[in-house]
């Protein structure tokens, strides 16, 4: 069987995840080989490693300088796994690989990842706690072992937060059938501080709920500060809103600052205002999908059992784009993507994207029985 | 026949069916008497023992989940592919006499060889594939696999065979298809005794083997050469009836049983080298599940092969499509069996006959000579012509492959929109061009051929003109992405692709192809990924064209454009809209429309004083402009119009303004055509206006990258050989390199402070406005109305609900007036009134009975609603969809017939091929092609004579393969630990570790020693299951090191001998010890000297003489051994004659090698010698000391008796002598006489006892008689007493 190959180092995560599922081999040429600093960067490297402590028999090669990687997957192991996730990224970032590797995994994976929890690149720990594991649970990963905490918190640059990922194995996935998103009933969201004073969080929850409250009275913020040992080692503050609808969708929005040394700072009133209006956008491109997990939802619909899933999105994102032609080279599965325009008399937001798969058949073939 | 009178049916009136009968009728009224006597009588009917209750209750409940299956969803498909019927059995036993009996049966139709798989429709719903099973182990196990129903032949005269046996535990491994036994030969038995007797014994044997009941069916004998027709009907009708349970192996894993084979290799290439790689195209009817393109798959005794191309063609042998008769009219009775000639070809050794069947042979679209192929087409009425048309084949050169309008079609799949990459030197950036392969195919024929394109041209006129506008919309889109492109390249590759055309597109197939011109063009239009038959497309890209309608100048042009992008900025957010300029290309697929103009766009902008390329470009754009106006009204016209173009690239304007007028005289023809359908037209036209969102389909999947493109530019760019001009790729590099983040960004147009943007979410929030039938308050209105209040229909009185008239207050005056009016106005709208609470109270009843249900339902019924909701939804979503769509969906279909072709086979498998072979194409699943560690648990076979050696080689059947691999037995301890075993357990589980193919867990595998021949005794040495699998082992074998003390110090002791080193005993610090003797210990330190002895400590004190040894595990690799069986590819006749790596013993034997075992080792015969022992010597001292009674006794041997006293012997006088002889004669007399009088005394008291006993026995009858006269008398007595005194009583009273 040849490798599938690929240029560039962009959707990176995608190509490795999709390749250690489906065991077909990938090679990714020229990564950044025209850049003045050629190869894989640290954090790519860094996920590189993580998916090696979870699998076993992955075989990796990477030429001198680090332009060109071939990928030969082996099987996933799990376990407890820890790792020191580098700073330049996120733990949100390997986070999101190990979403969607964790069912698939031999043993239970319980991870524990050690780096910066809240950055404004990628999708925060919070927000994926919030947003990611009641999707799983709709596809039939849940149980007590299933389970995001956020030990330490650290923010960007300097991280030292750490975060505790738990997901038991399951043999298949149950197919879905999410397709009405039902209305927001609540909305709920953590403002977290860290080395500022604690009156930031309460700033930032005042200015958000100031727009909220127009649309929805039920909104509750918490009050997430954290000292001493758990609270990292850089300041900063951020906010990270979800609301939840009658039907378990959660659809989520964030913003944290900016980190330290990298621009001007933003006020807490202002954060929380903007962090408001990014979950009013996130309502209105709607859907039973935060725009974040779209790939995971998209995946799991993917490794699905032969039968017909179906899930209502929002917009689809670049990244979802990129993911869906990543499936269809590596699992030969196309969605059936129709467009669902807003009805006039109903205000809901824009327009919806209604994706349908037949599943792949897959099965956890790492999983043993006894 | 009216004058004829019927018997009328008799009823039975006894017998076992009349029994029956009455009993049924008694239990229907029983039930209601039984109740009845339970109402009567309750308290004979309480519970008697709550325990014994108890226990009842249980039992039946077990019995009742017991019957439970795990509810599975149904994937069966509409229309099923035909049914396997493996027919097995050893040799002369009658398979191929059965097979052509059941054919015969449902075709009436007789086949002479059964070669191959043969296909008929057995009935309505159903069609049957029958396959010979032959003897080779082979094929057993390949059939087993794919068989759905085996009908396992018997020789009754002889009884069961080994082969019987062995295909039954196959069978079980791999999913227990149904089987059917099918005694033969019952014709030799004389005495029908001995025949039932037979029969009920091999029954039996049957079903302990199959399970209790297993069908058995008896053929009882032959009649010139054939079944009985009465039993091959009966044993047809058994078969069409039969119904199937989905195996989990085959409801996995899409297979085809191939019942076609072509050669499709380039014969130059054969001509060069007999031995190249072959490209094969293998024909059959997909089973199992969905089958994807481009995946891997297994043949069994091939090996593992990636498929170039799938394609679906007509079923060669249909079902009837209607279902209105009783049964199959003689057309329907189809027979399809192309390796036993009646596809129309007969496979020989080397030579393919065609035959030509009788009159309703159903004709295949086999055709390989021309004068076959005229017959043919002129026999064959079931097909359509277009169903024909692509089954047709031309095949270009004598022994050539034949070319199908599938191949033509799967070149222009494939090459759907290529993508070229063009290096633009003006802006320096690398364009990317979408080339339509089949476009430029049209272009090169032109330019050879002018007659013919014209004539084509035509004919798609035609067809277009039959079509509506939409075909001509994606022309439309087709000439746009053409003209983005730069010209001088499209040149260089449109040469480059005429080339390949003109080998791959002769001109025969263009002949075909004019013939069909519709047929053609619909293949062309299949592509999935870019060709635009999708609506959404169109309605984008028809918008485009309205839009460009209104433009006229270059400048407007800009302007119109710049304001569609903002347009798209809010329409579409998925697109590229959100980002910035540069991110735009970036995110944007290659072919995406709006990129390609945001390209332009930018191109004008900086390229204004370039030189003459990009005025060009602009130029061919105003063209194109002006041409789309003018398509707009002239749809019919437009792929003439747009070859023309590519054709006049280079021409000048003036040329063009030419042709376009010429054109317009052109439109006038197809004017009535177009004219036709205006309005239908415009309406559509308007709805897809309406709908303003992109086409995400063509967004998403629209793409193919070309990497070959890729690298022929670079090579363009290499100046005098040595180096190479490397830029910074702006466009693609970026794209590559771009930070990869999952966060989608906001739309940046979107101001939330505005109260405009936020009510349009509003309805988002439960504060929002509900949909009609979720709306609170109308529900709770509608429930009001229902319950509320009713009306009498008869009367035309309205009543009120009890306490309805306080909430009536509450109400709205408009609902007490609409009330009113009801009453007044009823006579009016009566009926619809009427229907309106029929359906109101239906839906009442729909909610009602869904909540009595719903309190009965338990997990099972729940469970299985479930399942039949998702079956429902799986059969529902792709109805409606074209077949070449909905495989872009789902795969191809179960059911369906397909051809796929397979490159780089090897040449044996053409060679030697050989049609009583089945081919068996099985898919692998995801990672099923990776190969790894497997752990299985495994059984030797109890009839397998001999236990199994670890590292013997040893073939396995497993998932679709067959393959000789190296096993490791092992067994877990207690501890977890696998520990090696040196063979396997004789009645035991044990695991075995192999390295093989990765197969799902649960999958069962069977393991023979060889393949080769056959032997007499059972084949199949062990069975088991996988699982787990892994990419290494943990299996451990024991290993003692031992060593000699050397120092002892009362528990201290110093060891050496074990280790060599300092460094190794430093290892095992602190290991635990033990020495032979028993005592435990431990390493405490390594000594310096000598190198490898060490310090440690015991329990106990150990003796110089004792051995220590330490007890460790050392881990054992598995040898990495994968070779699959490749017995198809032997030649024919000994393709069971496959062998693989020979086990030790083998080699030994082959080899003539003799092991020399250690002589110590041998066992010896035992010999005991006999012990001495000296006697017990106690001191003389002690012997004092000792009491009498345990001191020695030194006794002395008895000596003779002394003459003195020995008595002298009497000697008698001849007197006494006389006297003594008398008085023994006498007392002999004497005793004699006594005996008899005491035998004699005897029998007289004998009789004197049996004439007692009479005596006695009358005095008893005679006393007894006595005494019931005395009872009797004193009874009666008595009795008079009581009635008198009872008398007394009364009268008393």
């Amino acid at each position: 069987m040849a490798a599938l190959s690929y240029d560039g180092c962009n959707f990176f995560r995608q190509r490795l995840i999709l390749s250690t599922l489906s065991g077909k081999r990938v090679k990714i040429r020229e990564i950044r080989s025209r850049e003045d600093e050629p190869g894989l960067r640290d954090f790519e490297a860094s996920f590189i490693r993580l998916l090696d402590k979870v699998t076993n028999g992955t075989r990796i090669e990477i030429n001198q300088t680090g332009t060109v990687l071939f990928y030969q997957p082996g099987l996933l192991y799990g376990g407890s796994v820890e790792h020191e996730c580098n700073l330049q990224r996120s733990i949100g970032y390997y986070l999101e690989g190990l979403l969607m590797l964790a069912p698939f995994m031999k043993n239970s994976l319980k991870a524990v990842l050690k780096g910066v929890t809240n950055d404004p690149t990628d999708p925060s720990v919070d927000l994926l706690k919030a947003t990611a594991i009641p999707l799983m649970k709709k596809f039939g990963i849940d149980g007590e072992g299933l389970e995001i905490k956020v030990v330490k918190r650290g923010i960007a640059p300097h991280g030292g937060g750490e975060v505790h990922f738990s997901c038991p194995v399951r043999r298949t996935l149950k197919p879905v059938l999410l397709t009405d998103p039902g209305k927001i009933k609540r909305i709920r969201g953590t403002a977290y501080s860290v080395r500022v004073s604690p009156q930031m969080a309460n700033r930032i929850v005042d200015s958000a709920r100031s727009i909220l409250n127009k649309l929805i009275p039920d909104i509750y913020i918490y009050t997430d500060h954290m000292k001493g040992a758990s609270s990292g080692k850089s300041p900063g503050f951020g906010l990270v809103l979800v609301a939840e609808t009658l039907n378990g969708t959660c659809l989520s929005a964030e913003l944290s600052s900016t980190p330290q040394g990298r621009g001007d700072q933003m006020l807490p009133e202002e954060l929380g205002k903007n962090c408001a209006k990014l979950l009013l956008e996130e309502i209105y491109r709607g859907g039973c999908v935060d725009s974040t997990n779209q790939s995971l939802a998209l995946l799991y619909m993917t490794l699905g059992q032969q039968d017909v899933s179906k899930t209502l999105l929002g917009p689809l994102s670049p990244y979802t784009i990129e993911f869906l032609r990543h499936i269809r080279d590596f699992f030969q599965i196309m969605f059936k993507i129709e467009t669902q325009t807003a009805d006039e008399d109903q205000q809901k937001g824009g327009d919806k994207v209604l994706m349908t798969c037949v599943g792949a058949g897959y099965t956890n073939i790492s999983k043993s029985i006894k | 026949m009216e004058g004829k009178e019927q018997k009328r049916h008799q009823h039975k009136h006894s017998g076992p069916k009349a029994e029956k009968k009455r009993k049924k009728q008694q239990k229907e009224h029983g039930v209601e008497q039984e109740q009845d006597e339970r109402k009567k009588n309750p308290k004979a009917f309480t519970v008697r023992s709550a325990v014994r209750m108890a226990r009842n209750f249980h039992r039946t409940q077990d019995i009742k989940t017991k019957k439970h299956h795990i509810p599975l969803v149904d994937r069966t498909p509409l229309e099923p592919p035909p049914v396997v019927v493996v027919v097995m059995g050893p040799p002369k036993v009658g398979k191929s006499t059965l097979i052509r009996c059941l054919i015969k049966n449902y075709t009436r139709q007789k086949l002479a060889d059964i070669c191959g798989p043969v296909t008929i429709v057995s009935g309505k719903k159903r069609r049957l594939t029958f396959i010979e099973c032959n003897n080779d182990i082979n094929t057993m196990i390949d059939l087993a696999k794919v068989a759905d129903l085996v009908l396992m032949l018997i020789d009754a005269s002889f009884g069961f065979e080994m082969e019987t046996f062995e295909f039954l535990n196959i069978c079980q491994v791999h999913g227990f298809p149904r089987i059917m036994g099918v005694l033969t030969h019952l014709d030799t038995f004389k005495n029908t005794k001995s025949l039932n007797k037979t029969k009920k014994r091999l029954k039996h044997r049957f079903w302990t083997e199959v399970y209790q009941g297993a069908k058995l069916f008896y053929l009882s004998g032959m009649v010139y050469g054939e079944y009985q027709m009465r039993e091959v009907k009966n044993l047809g009708r058994f078969i069409s009836v039969m119904k199937f349970r989905p195996l989990l192996w085959q409801s996995s894993h899409p297979y085809v049983v191939a019942d076609r084979m072509e050669d499709l290799t380039d014969p130059e290439a054969i001509r060069l080298d007999p031995k190249c790689d072959r490209t094969v195209s293998l024909y059959g009817y997909l089973r199992g599940t969905f089958l994807k393109n481009k995946g891997q798959v297994h043949i069994p005794g091939v090996g593992d092969f990636s498929v170039e191309d799938i394609s679906f063609i007509p079923d060669p042998c249909p079902l009837p499509e209607t279902l209105k008769k009783r049964a199959l009219n003689e057309k329907e009775r189809l027979l399809y069996a192309p390796m036993a000639g009646v596809g129309g070809l007969v496979y020989d050794k080397d030579a393919v006959y065609i035959d030509m069947p009788g009159s309703h042979v159903k004709q295949q679209e086999e055709e390989v000579r021309p004068t076959a192929e005229l017959v043919q087409s002129l026999m064959g009425t079931h097909t359509t012509l277009d169903a024909k048309m692509a089954a047709s084949k031309v095949s270009l050169f004598t022994g050539s492959a034949a070319l199908t309008p599938d191949d033509v079609q799967d070149n222009s799949v494939k090459q759907g929109p290529v993508e070229s990459r063009v290096w633009d030197p003006e802006t320096q950036r690398e364009r990317r061009k979408a080339v339509f392969t089949e476009e430029e195919e049209d272009d090169n024929s032109e330019g050879s051929d002018e007659e013919e394109s014209d004539q084509e041209d035509e004919e798609e006129m035609e067809s277009a003109g039959e079509d509506d506008d939409d075909d001509d919309d994606d022309d439309d889109d087709d000439d746009e992405e053409e003209e983005d492109g730069d010209e001088g390249s499209k040149q260089q590759v449109g040469e480059e692709e005429k080339k390949s055309k003109m080998t791959a597109a002769p001109p025969t197939k263009r002949q075909k192809l004019e013939e069909n011109g519709k047929e053609v063009k619909g293949g062309m239009e299949m592509p999935a990924f870019a060709d635009s038959e999708d609506e959404l497309e169109k309605s984008e890209d028809e918008e485009e064209d309205k839009e460009e309608d209104s433009e006229d100048e270059d400048e407007e042009e800009m302007k119109e454009e710049e304001e569609k992008k903002e347009k798209k900025k809010s329409s579409a957010p998925p697109d590229s809209g959100h980002c910035s300029e540069e991110e735009d290309d970036d995110d944007d697929d290659e072919d995406d429309d709006d990129d390609d103009e945001d390209d332009e766009e930018e191109e004008d902008d900086d390229g204004d004083d370039d030189d003459d390329d990009d005025d060009n470009d602009d130029e061919e754009e105003d063209e194109s402009e002006k041409k789309q106006q003018v398509n707009i009204k002239t749809p019919a016209l437009k792929p003439k119009k747009k070859e023309k173009e590519e054709k006049e690239e280079k021409m000048d304007a003036e040329d063009e303004l030419e042709e376009e007028e010429a054109e317009l005289g052109a439109d006038t023809v197809g004017a009535l055509q177009w004219k036709s359908n205006l309005a239908q037209k415009a309406t559509e036209a308007f709805l897809k206006r309406q709908r303003s969102a992109p086409n995400l389909r063509k967004l998403v999947y629209g793409t193919v990258v070309e990497e070959e493109e890729d690298a022929q530019n670079k090579d363009d760019e290499e100046l005098g050989g040595l180096f190479r001009v490397t830029r910074p790729e702006k466009n693609k590099k970026v794209r590559a390199d771009a930070v990869d983040c999952s966060r989608f960004h906001p739309d940046a147009g979107h101001d939330w402070e505005d109260e405009e943007m936020l009510t349009s979410i509003r309805d988002c929030f439960v504060t929002g406005k509900w949909e009609g039938d979720k709306d609170a308050a109308t529900l709770l209105k509608e429930d009001d109305e229902v319950y509320g209040d009713f009306e009498d229909l008869e009367t035309g009185e309205v009543h009120k609900a009890m306490g309805d008239e306080a909430e009536e207050d509450d109400d709205d005056e408009d609902e007490e007036k609409e009330e009113e009016e009801a009453v007044v106005v009823k006579f009016d709208d009566d009926e619809a009134k009427k229907n309106k609470r029929l359906e109101r109270k239906k839906r009442l009843k729909e909610r009602f009975d869904a909540e009595y249900d719903d309190a009965d339902a338990t997990y099972f019924d729940d469970l299985k609603e479930e399942m039949q909701k998702q079956a429902e939804l799986n059969r529902a979503e792709f109805e409606d969809m074209d077949d070449e769509a909905r495989i872009q969906y789902e795969g191809f279909r179960p059911g369906m017939y397909v051809r796929l072709e397979i490159p780089g086979l090897p040449c044996e498998f053409v060679t030697n091929f050989d049609p009583h072979y089945p081919i068996i194409l099985g898919a692998l699943g995801a990672s099923e092609g990776n190969i790894g560690y497997l752990q299985m648990r495994l059984k030797k076979h109890r009839w397998f004579n001999r236990i199994l050696k670890t590292r013997d080689p040893l073939i396995l059947s497993l998932g679709w393969r067959r393959f000789q691999t190296i096993p490791l037995y092992h067994i877990e301890d207690h501890n977890g630990r696998h520990r090696l075993l040196k063979y396997t357990p004789e009645h035991m589980h044990c695991g075995a570790s192999i390295w093989g193919p990765i197969t799902p867990q649960g999958t069962g595998f069977l393991a023979v020693q060889t393949v080769a021949g056959t032997q007499a005794n059972f084949r199949i040495a062990a069975t088991g299951v996988v699982l787990d699998l892994d990419k290494s082992v943990t299996v451990v074998k024991k290993l003692k090191l031992i060593g000699y003390p050397y120092k002892i110090y009362k528990n201290t002791c110093f060891v050496q001998g074990m280790f060599n080193t300092v460094l190794e005993v430093a290892k095992f610090e602190g290991a635990s010890l033990r020495t032979v003797s028993g005592i435990k210990g431990q390493i405490k330190k390594a000594l310096r000297t000598p190198p490898g002895a060490y310090r440690a400590t015991f329990e106990d004190r150990v003796l110089m003489s004792d051995i220590v040894f330490l007890r460790s595990w050392y881990p054992v690799t598995v040898p990495q051994l994968y070779n699959p069986v490749t017995s198809l590819l032997l030649p024919v006749g000994q393709k069971d004659t496959w062998t693989g790596m020979r086990t030790v013993g083998q080699l030994k034997h082959d080899l003539g090698i003799r092991n020399h075992p250690n002589v110590d080792s041998l066992y010896k015969p035992v010999e005991r010698q006999k012990r001495h022992f000296n006697p017990l010597h106690i001191p003389k001292e002690l012997q004092k000391a000792l009491p009498f009674k345990n001191k020695p006794k030194f006794h002395e041997a008895k000596g003779k008796t002394p003459r003195d006293l020995q008595r002298p012997a009497i000697i008698r006088e001849p007197h006494e002598k006389k006297v003594a002889e008398l008085l023994t004669a006498l007392s002999t007399v004497y005793n004699y006489k006594n005996k008899k009088a005491h035998v004699e005394q005897r029998e007289k008291h004998k009789d004197f006892l049996k004439q007692k006993e009479k005596q006695e026995e009358e005095k008893q009858r005679r006393l007894k008689e006595e005494r019931k006269k005395v009872y009797r008398a004193m009874g009666q007595k008595e009795k008079k007493k009581l009635k008198s005194s009872l008398k007394g009583a009364s009268k008393n009273e």
